[in-house]
């Protein structure tokens, strides 16, 4: 079937089956793999795009109901050079380290701070608690969002020199 | 076995570009572990070298010198003496050229930000090529840049893919798009080993994009334009199998036999025998395995996720049957796997695929087929019986470990020992030990996983430790420190202590617990504060951990790794148990496989990164996983008396035991 959607703010037409998903439509028509396949059915994160300013994940939804949305993919955050206030503290907080969740919590993370500016830690666990990471970065993912938030001062790295013995 | 014997050519090691950049090259392979960033330190170091003028190419196998594989957190250890001396090498060739070019000794001359200096002249490194590359065998001795003059070693270094990584640029194998590439899917037998003993194609041939049905023995696949195609395609083909049982080896290894072990046991003035079990859990990545492969009469390009290139090009090439020098295998970003992407499970099928169908194929496996097919750890029972003097020393400990085999590296107990039985072996001393590895079949598919062993031997040992103390009235701290008499151990066991105030017992529903161990040379203590409710659920609430991995390149990336590994091991500890009847998975999906999540993380993971400057570095990958069971399970004992001998410590389990 034939859709118009719109995706980072350009229209883009596609010719896809019935049914194919938003996740299937962004990577393999549109060219946007970072969003990322984890499960196919919206219990790990890894595939959230921003759709009319809530994380939703994008392998659940038909690229027939996007076509309706505004959709707004990892690729879309910054803006030119210039990061996402998010994005550039998952870099200062060394907020990854597989770095495959991480499209996902960055998208979850920004359409928080979209509704709620300075969301206490409770509400970034909430937000973000859709978000698996197997890796082991939570403590340093809620760190970076409260950094992106302006309520963290201290960034993780540097902020404690190494000791020696 | 991880040894290389043969010296080095400069040329497999580091080149020189055309526009001065340097590319530094190694068989080691990027997992998120930081290896990638921790190598161009110390390329950009001893070259004299802008950072971001270093690009480190890992494990393209026509490039990069023959290598292993990536494993048992050796890249740092085996990997950095050797660019460290490639990349001075490099640097005093190009010291020799500039000196021949300017009439100048070598000695009148310096490097600065990637040229040569002296008598007033600068020439950059890429004048001094003139069309001959930099070459030769790198000798035994070469002076190392001084210390002082490090730029980046020792210093906290962003991770160089983090830009890419957070604007979604960073290309996964399954974000690898090639011109004509076509999509896989799988047919699955019932279980694994299964022998196809009928196919029925013709219905799925006339699905939508169907391009091939493709058998190989008893590998059946869909090649189809997109991947739902492939899918449905897939799920059309009637295939009837015959199940043979699959099971695992069985083998004995005495790992440690002192003399009078019985004796001493039985002299002891009190005994204490326990038994601790942990079931066999999944490497679960977030991203399942995938691979792309161009499997063309004249040679093949595997593009893959993998801990061994050398290996996947050498199952490709017998798979394919092509020359193993025509298959080049590219590996890509890859999903944290944690040990299991030793397996070239989907590079295999992606190969067979392209193969049977003349396309370049993207085989992405589905979050089921990660769980259903995938190897998973072993379970682990562990039975150790102990005695104590009248003064509460040990004076005799004996070890029994049963689990099953954790490498496809064979049954040679030297390798057994190293694999399966590791940290079997206490690290503490003063006492006669018998140690013995039982490898127990299973129908479940078992590998490698994070540590192998020794998360689960460490449980173990330390949890038996608490028992110990507890059982004769002795701080568990003490007691421990009673046993070790290596000065580095002993200094990251008290320094936890001191960090997390050891002696200031939290009160109310919380208790603390301390785990440590020597993983490789990494030397490791942890605290684990937990509050248990009165229904027996455990809160993990604080984590304290002190490391000495020896001289530490980027303390950054040591604290990043050590993290992890404690989130993760908690999330094994307190949640996770894969079930398996005759050979298959039953919980498949993140509903019935529930890890951590945001909401489960501790308050606060403090890691203090303490190495011993003057020994060798060591690996940080995995040990920050090792002692994080039995610390949580001690501060569950202290918090609320319940001794919890089995892990992962759910609810009821821990209801149950307090219940006494």
């Amino acid at each position: 079937m034939k859709l118009a959607l719109t995706v980072n703010g350009e229209r883009h037409d596609v010719d896809v089956p019935p049914n194919t998903t938003l996740l299937s439509v962004l990577r393999d028509d549109l060219g946007l793999t970072g969003t990322r396949y984890g499960c196919g059915r919206g219990q790990c994160g890894a595939c959230y795009v921003i759709a009319d300013s809530r994380a939703v994940a994008s392998c659940l939804l038909t690229a027939d109901q996007a076509a309706r949305m505004e959709v707004t993919t990892i690729e879309g955050l910054a803006e030119g050079n210039r990061l996402h206030p998010v994005q550039q503290a998952f870099v200062d907080e060394d907020a990854m380290q597989c770095g495959y969740c991480t499209s996902g919590m960055v998208i979850s993370a920004a359409a928080l701070l979209g509704r709620d500016p300075r969301p206490d830690e409770i509400s970034i666990r909430d937000a973000l608690a859709g978000n698996l990471c197997r890796c082991g970065v939570y403590g340093r993912a809620i760190r970076a969002v409260q950094r992106a938030a302006g309520t963290r001062e201290l960034g993780g790295r540097g902020a404690e020199p190494p000791e020696r013995s | 076995m991880w040894d290389r014997h043969d010296p080095e050519r400069l040329e497999q090691r580091i080149r020189v570009e055309p526009d001065g950049s340097i590319t530094a090259l190694s068989g080691k392979i990027e997992f998120g572990q930081g290896i990638r960033t921790a190598f161009a330190q110390i390329v950009a170091d001893e070259l004299d070298i802008p950072i971001e003028r270093v690009n480190v190419v890992l494990g393209d196998t026509d490039q990069v010198p023959f290598d292993f594989g990536t494993f048992g957190s050796h890249s740092i250890v085996q990997e950095t003496p050797l660019l460290r001396k490639a990349a001075a090498f490099a640097r005093h060739l190009l010291l020799d050229r500039a000196s021949a070019k300017l009439g100048l000794p070598a000695e009148k001359l310096d490097t600065e930000a990637g040229a040569i200096v002296g008598g007033g002249k600068r020439v950059p490194y890429a004048e001094l090529l003139d069309s001959e590359p930099l070459a030769g065998t790198i000798p035994d001795r070469v002076a190392l840049m001084p210390a002082d003059r490090r730029k980046y070693a020792g210093r906290p270094m962003p991770r160089l893919e983090a830009r890419d990584i957070v604007t979604g640029r960073a290309t996964f194998v399954a974000d690898v798009r090639l011109p004509g590439m076509a999509r896989g899917a799988m047919v699955r037998p019932p279980t694994r080993g299964a022998k196809l003993r009928s196919l029925d194609d013709s219905a799925a041939r006339t699905m939508p994009g169907v391009i091939a049905v493709v058998r190989q023995g008893d590998v059946v696949g869909v090649v189809a334009e997109r991947d739902e195609q492939a899918r449905a395609a897939a799920g059309a083909v009637v295939a009837e199998w015959h199940v043979v049982p699959v099971e695992g080896p069985t083998a004995e290894v005495p790992m440690r036999s002192d003399a009078d072990v019985d004796e001493k046991f039985r002299a002891a003035s009190v005994r204490l025998a326990q038994t601790y079990v942990l079931p066999p859990i999944a490497s679960a990545p977030i991203g399942p395995s995938a691979a792309v492969a161009d499997i063309r009469a004249a040679g093949a390009t595997m593009y893959v996720g993998t801990q061994r290139p050398f290996g996947v090009r050498e199952q490709v090439a017998k798979t394919v049957g092509l020359p193993e020098k025509k298959v080049r295998v590219l590996p890509q970003i890859t999903s944290g796997t944690y040990g299991r992407n030793s397996a070239a499970d989907a590079a295999v099928e992606a190969a067979i695929l392209s193969k049977g169908s003349g396309r370049p194929v993207l085989l992405q496996w589905t979050r089921e087929e990660e769980f259903a097919w995938s190897p998973s750890r072993p379970e682990a029972v562990l039975e150790i019986s102990a005695g104590l003097d009248a003064a509460g020393r040990i004076v005799a400990w004996r070890y029994d470990e049963h689990t099953n085999v954790h490498t496809a590296a064979g049954l040679d107990p030297q390798v057994l020992t190293v694999t399966s039985g590791r940290n079997a072996v206490p690290p503490y001393t003063g006492f006669p030990a018998r140690v013995t590895l039982h490898i127990e079949p299973t129908r479940l598919r078992t590998a490698n996983f994070r540590s192998l062993a020794a998360a689960e031997n460490v449980f173990a040992i330390e949890s038996f430790m608490d028992e110990l103390a507890s059982l004769s009235e002795q701080d568990p701290l003490a007691f421990r420190l009673r046993h070790i008499d290596d000065d580095r151990f002993r200094r990251v066991v008290e320094r936890v202590a001191e960090r997390s105030r050891w002696r200031e017992r939290p009160g109310g529903r919380r208790g603390r617990g301390i785990a440590c161990t020597v993983y490789h040379d990494t030397y490791v203590a942890q605290v684990a504060e937990v509050e248990v409710s009165l229904s027996g659920a455990v809160r993990l609430v604080n984590v304290w951990c002190v490391v000495d991995p020896g001289q530490t390149l980027n303390p950054e990336g040591v604290r990043n790794q050590i993290e992890g590994g404690i989130q993760q091991s908690a999330s094994w500890t307190l949640r996770e148990e894969l079930l398996h009847r005759d050979g298959r998975v039953i919980n498949t999906g993140w509903d019935t496989y529930p890890i951590a999540t945001f909401r489960d993380a501790p308050e606060s993971i403090d890691v203090l990164v303490a190495g011993d400057e003057s020994a060798p570095p060591t690996g940080v990958g995995e040990p920050g996983a090792v002692p994080t069971a039995a610390a949580i399970a001690n501060a569950v004992y202290a918090a609320s008396g319940a001794r919890l001998r089995s892990v992962p410590l759910t609810r009821e389990r821990v209801r149950k035991a307090m219940a006494g």
